[in-house]
């Protein structure tokens, strides 16, 4: 059951892509009017402190200016929300010419302190396609997005070879003739002199030998 | 409790910023800001791939919103970005105003869709946004987002002169693939040498590096490799 105090809506976790779900206070608004139609708007009461939900358990709550300029109370509804819940939070805040000083202490606060995100945006317009990107962002495949990539660890032999280069006096011809007898960093840095001596001769032996036993 | 007073006494954090070498030219304020008004010693250093270290984990990227917000830098951006998120545990990355020289108006700023969806993927990426209006607004960032770092107790505690031999085996450590000039920085102070280094464990690589485990295995398995000729890169 939920009643007003309730801060988040039950089952926010389980938006579909695509949608979001809007707090009643936004119907028949010029921002649930620009939505209409890119994105699958809902409306429901109950949303507590959350103005809108989106896919991957993001909730947007939306400061206004006059939100900001009229004090803390915003900053108290941010908090109860941090923790009300562990759901993602991104702000969206208005900022115009007018507000652009009430900014870098908010961006403080909500980033910094609450951990939370933050996007400025200039008015109604420009939150609806800001609103409309995350909303589509999130309905796409994690592959999309370019800035989630799974890594490629795998290690070449060319890296090792320039890493062995980096040791004093040691070029690429000695650093192949050195990885052919001790082929890791592990089994090259326990070389013992004489082992190294037998490869690579006697100055060069020292110098590689005093590079791992001295630096 | 003596406890308390010794630990008041001990840790005393040292506020300390590694600045690329190239923001000398493209952040003067930002360095001269951090240094008179935040009193943050600033180390510029060679840090290749990123603008500034602020802790043993976090990296922040400086961008002009300019820059930032035309997709003819997409995919310099992403690269980036991308190469960052390899090298620390978190990345925040700073969009700041543009400086307007004198003679010229302030251009106007249009939001376009590359914009907004740029934001969204970095959001979703887990990559932290701030936005800044100058450069000195910038250093006020990086003051706050290292003095964060200090409470998390990951602040930079080494020091970043590194002289003599030790030169050689940061470059030694900076060649591994992956590893941050502060994670390189932190491996050629808490180790006696690099054969012991090499010869440790991914617990101890972790604590003395100051870097996860995931990193720390990472290093430990590049020690361990076996390197093969045959697998060599002819490069083209």
């Amino acid at each position: 059951m939920l009643n007003p105090t309730t801060p988040v809506r039950a089952g926010a976790s389980a938006v579909p892509y695509g949608h979001a779900i809007g707090s009643e206070k936004w119907r028949g608004t010029e921002l649930a009017h620009l939505l209409q139609g890119k994105i699958r708007l809902l409306f429901e009461d109950g949303l507590g402190l959350v103005d809108f939900h989106i896919a991957n358990r993001t909730c947007i709550l939306y400061i206004s200016e006059a939100d900001i300029v009229a004090g803390n109370a915003f900053k108290r509804r941010l908090v109860q929300f941090r923790k009300a819940c562990n759901l993602k939070g991104i702000v969206i805040v208005e900022k115009t010419r007018l507000s652009d000083q009430y900014l870098p202490p908010v961006q403080t606060f909500v980033v910094l302190e609450l951990g939370m995100v933050l996007l400025p945006v200039a008015n109604k317009s420009e939150a609806a396609q800001l609103l409309i990107n995350l909303v589509l962002e999130r309905s796409k495949e994690r592959t999309s997005n370019p800035f989630i990539g799974k890594k490629s660890c795998q290690f070449s032999s060319t890296n090792i070879l320039s890493t062995v280069q980096t040791i004093p006096g040691v070029g690429k011809v000695t650093a192949l003739q050195l990885l052919q007898h001790f082929p890791s960093i592990h089994q090259l840095a326990n070389a013992s002199h004489s082992q190294l001596e037998a490869v690579v001769g006697h100055g060069t032996a020292s110098n590689v030998h005093a590079f791992f036993t001295r630096t | 409790t003596n406890d308390l007073s010794f630990r008041s006494t001990a840790i005393q954090p040292v506020s300390i910023v590694l600045a690329d070498s190239r923001e000398i030219a493209s952040g003067p304020e930002v360095i001269s800001c951090l240094k008179t008004v935040h009193k943050v010693k600033v180390e510029v250093c060679p840090l290749g791939g990123c603008d500034y270290i602020v802790s043993n984990r976090l990296a922040v990227e400086r961008k002009s919103l300019s820059d930032f917000s035309s997709g003819v830098n997409r995919s310099k951006l992403v690269e980036r970005v991308k190469n960052l998120q390899n090298l620390f545990e978190r990345v925040c990355l700073i969009v700041e105003k543009d400086r307007v020289k004198p003679g010229e108006t302030s251009r106007l700023f249009q939001r376009t869709k590359y914009y907004d969806s740029t934001l969204s993927a970095l959001t979703s990426a887990g990559v932290q946004i701030l936005f800044s209006s100058s450069q000195e607004e910038t250093a006020g960032l990086l003051k706050e987002l290292m003095q964060l770092e200090q409470r998390k107790r990951t602040a930079i505690t080494v020091p970043t002169q590194v002289t003599g031999n030790k030169q050689h085996a940061l470059r030694f450590y900076l060649s591994i693939p992956d590893v941050s000039y502060i994670a390189a920085l932190n491996l050629c102070h808490h180790f006696q040498s690099v054969k012991q280094m090499s010869g440790s464990s991914v617990d101890a690589i972790a604590k003395r590096a100051q870097v996860s485990r995931q990193k720390a295995e990472e290093i430990y398995r590049y020690v361990h490799h076996v390197f093969e000729a045959e697998m060599l890169q002819t490069r083209h």
